[in-house]
């Protein structure tokens, strides 16, 4: 059975891009085919035709994104470096700074760079000539403690502006506890604009220091570049590479974390960012707790951030090095007020915006959960339930692999490669948990005024659930005779057949289920009956038809 | 600790032999603690605080001057960037704008600054703030000067 060997190296290989297990079983070549019956041809019909899925799905990945080790990230970064450097034919510190300035985009630099290199010395505080000059003295008054210095102790950036090496160490310690903003640090003398870079970090701040601060470079690489972030698993100290946007948003990361790209949030199709994002401030509702945050922070308008207002006043500065300066009411920027925005202390870009409804989301929000307190908590239970089934799913599967599988396999005297289909039904159902979870979400924020759509809504969701129950519970429940079983028993056999026939059952009508929410249920027809929609509507529905050879021969329970 | 000990002590020598340099500013080192500053500043001349003295009151944190000092107004004083009842102030220099180059007579003559050209964009003091932003200068400069008469007023005595 060569095929069937080719089909489980395929797995292998690919089992390190799945999205929630990279697997840890061994794949022995094996030639017995013995434990192959007739009976098995619609399972290999049907995996082989899910492998050739996987395989298409595993190369559009390759194509979008690209998971970056941190060893990735500073290679990629010592590259740009040293091209800009080439490029422009200055030194690697300023190089470095450059990149800094212009948010690592190479491009940036560079057009920037020969379009006015003064314009940009300047900016970024590239200093052609000193603009302080000590010569021929012994002595030098520091500009930090004032102590006049052996020229010795006295050093300074470009500019010549002299402060002695311990005062530089402070300033730089401060720096650099400060945050990532000490990677445009500049010499300490108020007007002076003059960059301090990395070749003085690493001559007059300590070995913690210089750490923190390699550390804010690397991070800076992949924070202030838009196309990469960190991978938000804890613990994990990859980030993505995002390249081009395919349809899908879902990125996995080496350590099997899988999330939403635009958000970063759990990955959680079928549901927009929008609404994982108000579900999530939902949830986090001790609602007066809730009205804090609301009232008091907001995300900085550039960098997204939240910037708690701890101040009087309603000019905003955020927090380096994005020091974006903003208004608190209108989150307009500040150079935009003035006089322009009406001279009133009220902002009236906000009144203005008010009145017309933008702001009234926050309001509507807050209404909704005084008066539907009920309905979140109906929708509230059944989503963190599904989230707790997925928690012990994911254990019940490392519980599988690290325990279970070789037992079966040696009761059964079958390779723990022929068990796989046991870990694809775990690794389906923590999928269609998270799924499931989401559309409860989903169905939380379905409008009230399309009663259709929500009743052929809540008719899939039903059908998935009921199918994931089938397929959990087969997993789960009707497995555990075959833990405590003498040996071999044809019974093994068919339920193998059977765990595999509702797996992939559940997968295919998951797989529409997404795809129909992700169109709004655009097949439902919004004025029709719920009669006709559930047989119009092609997609969940349809799924059911193709395999029902396979239903049929696994509905015994 | 000892640094920003250092450093001060050498603004107080400094403060003393200039004593009469900076006729608008007068920095006093509290008698007991080098780290408590009060300074009497004058208000600038064509500005409603003409004629007025107004105390400031300067924390000075072990960090300086790698870190600002706070200040804030111990006497009353009606101006769009200064809180009218606490007297805190709004200014970029005492916030992350700060150099560890400044020292407390150069923040005081920033204060004066700020004095004669406030900035109704960030104000601390709404009233105030509405006032200019309004463009009701007249309206501004009488209630500014008319505290400034109440409170800034040297008495006898
Ligand atoms: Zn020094
Ligand atoms: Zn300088
Ligand atoms: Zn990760
Ligand atoms: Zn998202
Ligand atoms: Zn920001
Ligand atoms: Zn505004």
């Amino acid at each position: 059975m060569d095929s069937e060997d080719d089909m489980m190296d395929a797995n292998d290989v690919e089992s390190g891009d799945d999205d929630y297990y990279s697997g840890e079983m061994e794949h022995d070549c094996y030639s017995d085919d013995g434990d192959y019956g007739e009976d098995d041809a619609d399972y290999d019909y049907i995996a082989d035709n899910l492998e050739e899925a996987d395989d298409i799905v595993s190369r559009l990945q390759q194509q979008y994104y690209t998971v970056l080790k941190e060893e990735d990230i500073f290679q990629l970064q010592e590259d740009d470096i040293l091209n800009v450097s080439a490029v422009l034919s200055i030194s690697r510190v300023a190089a470095t700074i450059l990149l800094c300035y212009y948010n690592w985009s190479v491009g940036k630099v560079s057009d920037e760079w020969f379009a006015n290199e003064e314009v940009v010395r300047k900016t970024v505080g590239l200093l052609n000539e000193r603009v302080v000059q000590i010569s021929n003295v012994r002595e030098v008054i520091c500009g930090i403690c004032f102590e006049s210095l052996p020229v010795d102790s006295i050093t300074s950036a470009a500019c010549g502006h002299p402060f002695c090496k311990e005062c530089w160490s402070g300033y730089i310690n401060t720096a650099i506890n400060d945050g990532p903003g000490c990677l445009l640090l500049r010499c300490p003398d108020p007007p002076c604009q003059a960059a301090v870079g990395q070749d003085m970090i690493n001559e007059l701040a300590s070995v913690e220091d210089k750490e923190k601060y390699d550390r804010y470079l690397l991070r800076s690489y992949v924070e202030n570049n838009k196309k990469t972030k960190w991978c938000p698993a804890p613990g994990c100290e990859n980030a993505v590479h995002f390249t081009a946007g395919g349809g899908s948003l879902d990125v996995s990361c080496l350590c099997s974390y899988s999330f939403c790209w635009n958000c970063t949030e759990e990955a959680h199709r079928p549901v927009d960012c929008g609404t994982v994002a108000k579900w999530i401030l939902k949830n986090s509702a001790e609602s007066e707790n809730m009205n804090w945050i609301l009232a008091n922070s907001k995300p900085c308008p550039k960098c997204k951030r939240p910037i708690e207002k701890n101040h009087g006043c309603m000019h905003m500065t955020c927090t380096p090095p994005c020091k974006f300066e903003f208004c608190w009411l209108c989150l307009g920027g500040w150079s935009d007020h003035g006089e322009r925005t009406g001279g009133f202390y009220a902002c009236n870009r906000y009144e203005a915006a008010k009145q017309e409804g933008a702001y009234d989301e926050a309001e509507r929000r807050r209404e909704m959960a005084k008066n539907s307190l009920e309905r979140y908590t109906h929708y509230y239970e059944r989503w963190a339930t599904n989230q707790s089934s997925r928690q012990k799913a994911l254990s019940d599967l490392h519980q599988m692999q690290t325990v279970n599988l070789e037992k079966l396999s040696n009761i059964h005297c079958t390779p723990e490669t022929q068990l796989k289909f046991i870990t694809d039904a775990w690794l389906q159902i923590i999928e269609c948990r998270r799924v499931l979870k989401w559309t409860y979400a989903y169905g939380y924020y379905l409008p009230e005024h399309e009663p259709a759509k929500r009743q052929f809504f809540e008719y899939v969701q039903g059908e998935a659930e009921s199918g994931l129950e089938r397929l959990h519970q087969c997993a789960e429940k009707e497995l555990q005779q075959f833990l405590i079983a003498e040996g071999p028993s044809k019974e093994f056999h068919e339920f193998r057949t059977k765990l595999a026939g509702l797996t992939s059952v559940t997968k295919n009508y998951f797989e529409n289920l997404v795809k129909a929410l992700e169109n709004g249920l655009a097949d439902v027809d919004s004025r029709g009956a719920c009669s006709q929609t559930t047989t119009s509507s092609k997609e969940p529905v349809a799924s059911k038809g193709k395999n029902s050879k396979c239903k049929g021969g696994t509905s015994k329970n | 600790m000892q640094a920003s000990r250092a450093r001060l002590f050498k603004e107080y020598k400094e403060v003393q032999r200039e004593k009469s340099a900076d006729p608008d500013i007068q920095l006093v080192c509290d008698d007991s603690n080098i780290f408590k500053w009060t300074a009497l500043i004058k208000g600038p001349s064509e500005t409603p605080y003409e004629g007025g003295v107004f105390q400031l009151a300067f924390s000075v944190p072990e960090q300086y001057p790698l870190q600002p000092p706070q200040v804030r107004f111990l006497t009353k004083i009606f101006h769009p960037n200064v809180h009218f009842k606490t007297g805190e102030i709004c200014l970029d220099i005492l916030k992350n704008a700060w150099s560890p180059a400044w020292t407390l007579q150069s923040v005081c003559r920033a204060i004066i600054a700020l004095m004669a050209h406030p900035e109704p964009d960030s104000p601390l003091n709404c009233d105030s703030g509405n006032l200019l932003r309004s463009g009701d200068v007249r309206g501004y400069q009488s209630m500014a000067r008319m505290y400034t008469r109440l409170a800034a007023s040297p008495k006898k005595g």
